[in-house]
């Protein structure tokens, strides 16, 4: 990236063979749209492109690049306003209270169905999906999550756990609610 | 170690990446606190479920919009670049930067418009070819080394679009042709190197990779091409492979045709 910054713009070729798809993954993983994320992916080469004499050699690239995804992101959803559905609403609306979950024994039983835990992400609050998606397929370290969210490493690993937490309860209550 | 202080290490734990230290703390504490224990193995094992979720691909059409971007912004900004020196000539700059920004604005919405100038001297085009040619090998030599085939080939279809003078893509593409191992890559990448035929090396290079070939089909592939190119230096290998009992008959069949071709 410092030599795009320096104005090798070939050199650009190489960071879109390197993360498009993993950029793809991560707006796929928030929007749930195919078309929307193409975009957003173009939108990000697009801005490197624009501010590329703003980025700093001395920091990570991916963290920089990642906030500018995230800022992007914020952009279109911004027009979308899109609802998202909190796990209260989840738990509520099967008028299940969480105590009344499989107890630790049933629980503990290996997710077999990919599918469920695939829709229990969607249903994840979208800071929480968007701190997993980071941490767990984009695997980027804490720190750099923390640069791109702007916030504390310490707070990015409580809220690492508190998420997986989180879609643990909604993969049970779409379980329990697909056994019923 | 507290309840509420496992909260800031349980990803760490699950991914492996505690130190030594931090990790005695924390098996100490599982093993005295039941609560901690099961949540940590329950939701562990989601954890690792989440890596096995499929990843989507994105479509073909977001790469070609990239390079057309990628493109219209280079030439935007040389055109820009151009006029930028003369101060008396400013305001003919900004229209060029407008422009610029127009041209990567249609380019972004798939259009694939490029920016022209009719005006720019036989040098600057010059130069600007020789950036486009820079950036085709790029494509073409970051493309062969990505992990997926389809990726490598095409990688092989971008090396068509540089100067059969590279030698970087030339050895980009031999090494496909000796070790990729992707059939279908190989003989892409035997048929990319015809433009790159003129020079000896490469045809040595042909000759020498014949009888390392496994499939049949790629071999068949290098001895119409020593044919098409009509290299009779290749008469003695060509020879050897056609009364080698080890090697499959169609190949050795077109081994004899081959050496027939070129007398």
């Amino acid at each position: 990236m410092a030599q795009v910054s320096a104005g090798e713009l070939p050199k650009l070729a190489v960071l879109f063979e390197r993360h498009h798809r993993a950029l793809f993954r991560y707006f796929v993983s928030l929007n749930r749209d195919r078309e929307l994320s193409e975009d957003l992916v173009q939108d990000v080469f697009f801005r490197i492109l624009r501010y590329r004499a703003s980025y700093d050699p001395a920091k990570a690239f991916t963290a920089w690049m990642y906030a500018i995804a995230r800022r992007a992101n914020l952009d279109r959803a911004r027009d979308r306003r899109a609802e998202v559905i909190g796990i209260e609403s989840v738990v509520e609306r099967r008028g299940e209270p969480a105590s009344a979950a499989p107890g630790p024994e049933e629980r503990a039983v290996k997710v077999q169905n990919l599918g469920l835990l695939e829709r229990a992400l969607d249903l994840l609050p979208a800071d929480k999906r968007e701190i997993l998606v980071l941490s767990r397929f984009q695997e980027m370290k804490y720190e750099e999550i923390a640069a791109v969210l702007n916030c504390e490493v310490g707070a990015v690993k409580v809220r690492v756990f508190r998420a997986v937490r989180a879609l643990e309860q909604i993969y049970f209550a779409l379980e329990k609610e697909k056994a019923s | 170690m507290t309840c509420e202080e496992m909260e800031s290490r349980m990803a760490e734990y699950w991914s492996l990446t505690l130190s030594q230290e931090e990790e005695v703390a924390v098996e100490a504490h599982l093993a005295g606190c039941e609560a901690c224990r099961v949540e940590a193995q329950r939701l562990g094992s989601l954890w690792r479920d989440l890596a096995r979720l499929p990843a989507q691909e994105p479509g073909a059409g977001v790469r070609e919009r990239f390079y057309g971007t990628l493109a219209a912004y280079r030439d935007g900004a040389a055109a820009a670049r151009l006029e930028r020196p003369s101060p008396a000539r400013s305001q003919l700059a900004r229209v060029w930067q407008i422009a610029a920004g127009v041209a990567l604005a249609l380019a972004g919405a798939g259009a694939g418009y490029s920016l022209r100038s009719s005006q720019k001297a036989n040098a600057e085009i010059a130069q600007l070819r020789g950036e486009v040619g820079n950036m085709r090998q790029l494509v073409a030599l970051s493309l062969l080394e990505q992990q997926s085939a389809s990726e490598r080939l095409r990688g092989v279809s971008w090396a068509y679009r540089v100067e059969p003078s590279d030698t970087e893509v030339l050895s980009a593409l031999l090494k496909a042709v000796n070790h990729d191992p992707n059939v279908n890559v190989r003989l892409a990448a035997v048929d990319a190197l015809r433009p790159f035929a003129a020079s000896r090396s490469t045809r040595d290079a042909v000759m020498q990779s014949l009888p390392g070939q496994t499939a049949p089909i790629v071999q068949v592939a290098l001895i119409d091409l020593l044919v098409d190119l009509k290299e009779t230096e290749a008469a003695p290998e060509l020879q050897r492979v056609a009364l080698d009992n080890a090697t499959d008959v169609e190949v050795r069949q077109r081994a004899q045709w081959a050496l027939e071709k070129l007398q």
